[in-house]
C-alpha cells in the first residue's frame, strides 16, 4: 500500500514537471497554434464551398456545426496519440535498461509523463487555438455550446479522451518495443485512430452504413464524442454511455498495454556497459 | 598522383546510394512504404467523402479536385526525395552541431546537404500521386497529346522546385530559431490541402497568398486548368515553373544569408 502511494506521488511530480516544461516553450506554442489556425481556416473554407453551393445537399449537421467542429477538431487534434519523441530515442537507444533502474513502473511512469505533456500541449497549442476560434466572425467561428450542461459534458469528456489518447499511445510505445520492424507499423496504427476519430470529417457526414460501427469503435473517443456533447448533437442524456465508451476503451489499452509490455520486458536483453 | 575530383551530380548520386543501400539493411524497410501509402490514400479521404453525400458542386467535380490536389501531393513529393536533407535539417544539422562538418568539406554545401538523407519511402508518395493524376484524367476524359504531357511535365517540375525551396527556406530560418519552427507545415503539409478548395470560391486573402508569395495556385490549378481546358490559357500554365523558379531563388537567398550568420554551438 505504502509502495502504490509512493508511486502515485512519483507520478503526480512527473505530470507536473511535463506540464511546467511544456508551457515554457511561448514560441513553440505560438508557431504551432498558428498552423492549426491556418489549418482549421482552410477547412471551413471547403466545408462552406460545400455546405453553400451544393446541389444535393443533405446533412445531419448546419454549416455553423460543421465550422464549430473544425475548431474544436484543431483543438482537440494536439493531444491526439503521437510517438513520443523523447521515450522512442530511449527504446532506440537502448536507455529503456537506464528507466529500469529508477525504482518505479515503467508503464505508469511513463503515462504519467505522456498525459503532463499532452495536458501542455492542450493549454498553450490548444487553448490559443480555440480562443481565434471563438472571436472568428459568424460563419467562421464556434458556436457557444448547446447549453451549459452540454459544456459540463463536453468538458467531462474531454478528461476521459485525455486518458484515453495516453492509454493509445502507450499500447504503441510497448509494441514499438516489441517489434524490431521500425517505426512504421506503429505510425499507421496511429494514423488508423486518427482518421477514425473524426478530425479528417465529422463521423456523422461519413456513410450512413457506416455509423454504427464509427460510434463504438475507440476513436470516436478522441474527438467525435466530446464535440457531438459540444454541439449538442448528442444530449446531455447520452454522457453515461459515451463515457462507458471512452473509459471502456481506456481500460481495454491499457491492459493490453501492460500486457505487451510486461512481456517485452520479461525477455529484455540489456548490450553493454 | 592524378587529382580525382568527383563533380556535383555524381556526388549527389553517390550520397543516395550509400543512403539506400542503408536504409534496406533493416529488415522490413518495405514496411514504411506502406505506411506513406497508407498517408497518401487517407489524407483527402474527407474531399472524397465530402463529394459522395454532397455531390458536385457546380462545375467541381471530384475528379477535378483531386487531380490539382494530386500534382501538389506528387510536386510535394518529388521535393522530398530530391531536397529531403533540408527538410531534416534544422533537427539534424544545426542542433547536434554536425553542420560544422560540412563546413570543413570542399564540396558545394547545398549539395551536401540536400543530399545527407533519401527516405526510399517517400517515392511512395510520387507514385501514388502520379496513379491518382492518371486516374483523374481518364475519369475527366482529357485525352492524351504531347503537350499536355509536355505541361504536366513543366508542372511537376515547377511544383518540385518550389517545394524543394519551401525546405530550403526552412533550413535558412533554422540558422535563427530551431523552436518555433512549426509555422513552416504551413508552407508545407497544409499547403497542399489548399488545391481543394475550389479557385472561384476561394477567399480572396488565401488565393493571393497562395498564387503570390507560395504558388501553390500557379502549379497545380493553373496547368490543370490549361491541360484540361477549363478556361485559363495556355501561357498561365506555363507560369508554373518559373513560379517555382523565382520561389527557390528566393529561399536560396534567405539560405545564403543564413549560413553566413551561422555561429557554431561548439562542441
Amino acid at each position: 500500500m505504502k509502495k502504490m502511494v509512493r508511486m502515485l506521488r512519483a507520478c503526480r511530480s512527473l505530470f507536473w514537471m511535463q506540464l511546467r516544461d511544456g508551457l515554457q516553450y511561448r514560441m513553440a506554442a505560438l508557431a504551432g497554434a498558428s498552423t492549426s489556425i491556418f489549418w482549421a481556416l482552410i477547412e471551413a473554407a471547403v466545408f462552406r464551398v460545400f455546405f453553400l453551393n451544393a446541389q444535393g445537399y443533405q446533412s445531419a449537421l448546419t454549416l455553423e456545426q460543421a465550422v464549430s467542429w473544425v475548431w474544436l477538431g484543431q483543438f482537440l487534434f494536439v493531444m491526439q496519440p503521437t510517438m513520443d519523441g523523447e521515450i522512442r530515442k530511449k527504446i532506440i537507444n537502448g536507455d529503456v535498461a537506464t528507466e529500469l533502474l529508477r525504482p518505479m513502473d515503467l508503464y505508469a511512469h511513463w503515462f504519467a509523463r505522456i498525459t503532463g505533456r499532452r495536458l501542455s500541449s492542450l493549454m498553450t497549442r490548444g487553448a490559443l487555438c480555440l480562443g481565434v476560434g471563438i472571436l472568428m466572425p459568424a460563419g467562421w467561428g464556434m458556436l457557444p455550446p448547446a447549453s451549459l450542461w452540454a459544456l459540463g459534458c463536453f468538458l467531462i469528456s474531454v478528461m476521459s479522451a485525455i486518458l484515453l489518447c495516453s492509454a493509445y499511445e502507450m499500447l504503441m510505445v510497448s509494441l514499438r518495443m516489441s517489434i524490431a520492424a521500425g517505426d512504421a507499423p506503429v505510425n499507421a496504427l496511429l494514423l488508423l485512430g486518427g482518421v477514425l476519430s473524426g478530425s479528417y470529417l465529422p463521423l456523422m457526414l461519413w456513410p450512413d452504413f457506416m455509423q454504427g460501427f464509427l460510434l463504438i469503435q475507440p476513436f470516436a473517443g478522441y474527438l467525435d464524442i466530446p464535440a457531438r456533447l459540444y454541439l449538442g448533437l448528442m444530449a446531455p442524456e447520452g454522457l453515461p454511455g459515451a463515457l462507458m465508451l471512452q473509459l471502456g476503451w481506456t481500460l481495454v489499452f491499457i491492459l493490453a498495454g501492460r500486457l505487451a509490455m510486461g512481456r517485452r520486458l520479461q525477455r529484455m536483453v540489456v548490450q553493454g556497459g | 598522383m592524378s587529382k580525382v575530383k568527383m563533380n556535383g551530380v555524381r556526388l549527389y548520386f553517390r550520397y543516395i546510394r550509400m543512403n539506400i543501400l542503408s536504409q534496406t539493411e533493416y529488415k522490413g524497410w518495405w514496411l514504411s512504404i506502406i505506411q506513406v501509402f497508407l498517408n497518401v490514400i487517407t489524407d483527402p479521404i474527407s474531399t472524397i467523402l465530402m463529394f459522395s453525400r454532397f455531390g458536385s458542386i457546380g462545375e467541381w467535380t471530384m475528379p477535378r479536385i483531386l487531380l490539382m490536389y494530386a500534382m501538389a501531393v506528387t510536386s510535394f513529393g518529388l521535393a522530398e526525395c530530391t531536397a529531403r536533407g533540408f527538410d531534416a535539417f534544422p533537427w539534424r544539422m544545426v542542433q547536434s552541431g554536425e553542420f560544422d562538418r560540412l563546413l570543413l568539406r570542399p564540396r558545394p554545401l547545398t549539395l551536401q546537404v540536400a543530399a545527407s538523407t533519401f527516405h526510399l519511402h517517400r517515392l511512395a508518395r510520387v507514385f501514388s500521386g502520379l496513379i491518382a493524376i492518371f486516374w483523374c484524367l481518364v475519369q475527366l476524359g482529357v485525352g492524351f497529346t504531347p503537350l499536355r504531357l509536355f505541361l504536366m511535365v513543366w508542372a511537376l517540375a515547377g511544383g518540385c522546385v518550389m517545394y524543394s525551396g519551401v525546405f530550403i527556406l526552412t533550413s535558412g530560418l533554422s540558422f535563427f530559431t530551431v523552436r518555433g519552427l512549426d509555422w513552416i507545415y504551413i508552407l508545407t503539409n497544409a499547403s497542399y490541402q489548399v488545391p481543394r478548395v475550389p479557385v472561384e470560391y476561394m477567399p480572396r486573402a488565401l488565393k493571393t497568398c497562395f498564387t503570390f508569395l507560395l504558388p501553390v495556385i500557379v502549379i497545380s490549378y493553373c496547368p490543370a486548368s490549361a491541360i484540361c481546358g477549363w478556361g485559363e490559357p495556355l501561357w498561365k500554365g506555363l507560369l508554373a515553373l518559373p513560379a517555382g523558379l523565382l520561389f527557390m531563388g528566393f529561399s536560396l537567398g534567405v539560405w545564403r544569408f543564413g549560413v553566413r550568420h551561422y555561429r557554431s554551438t561548439g562542441s
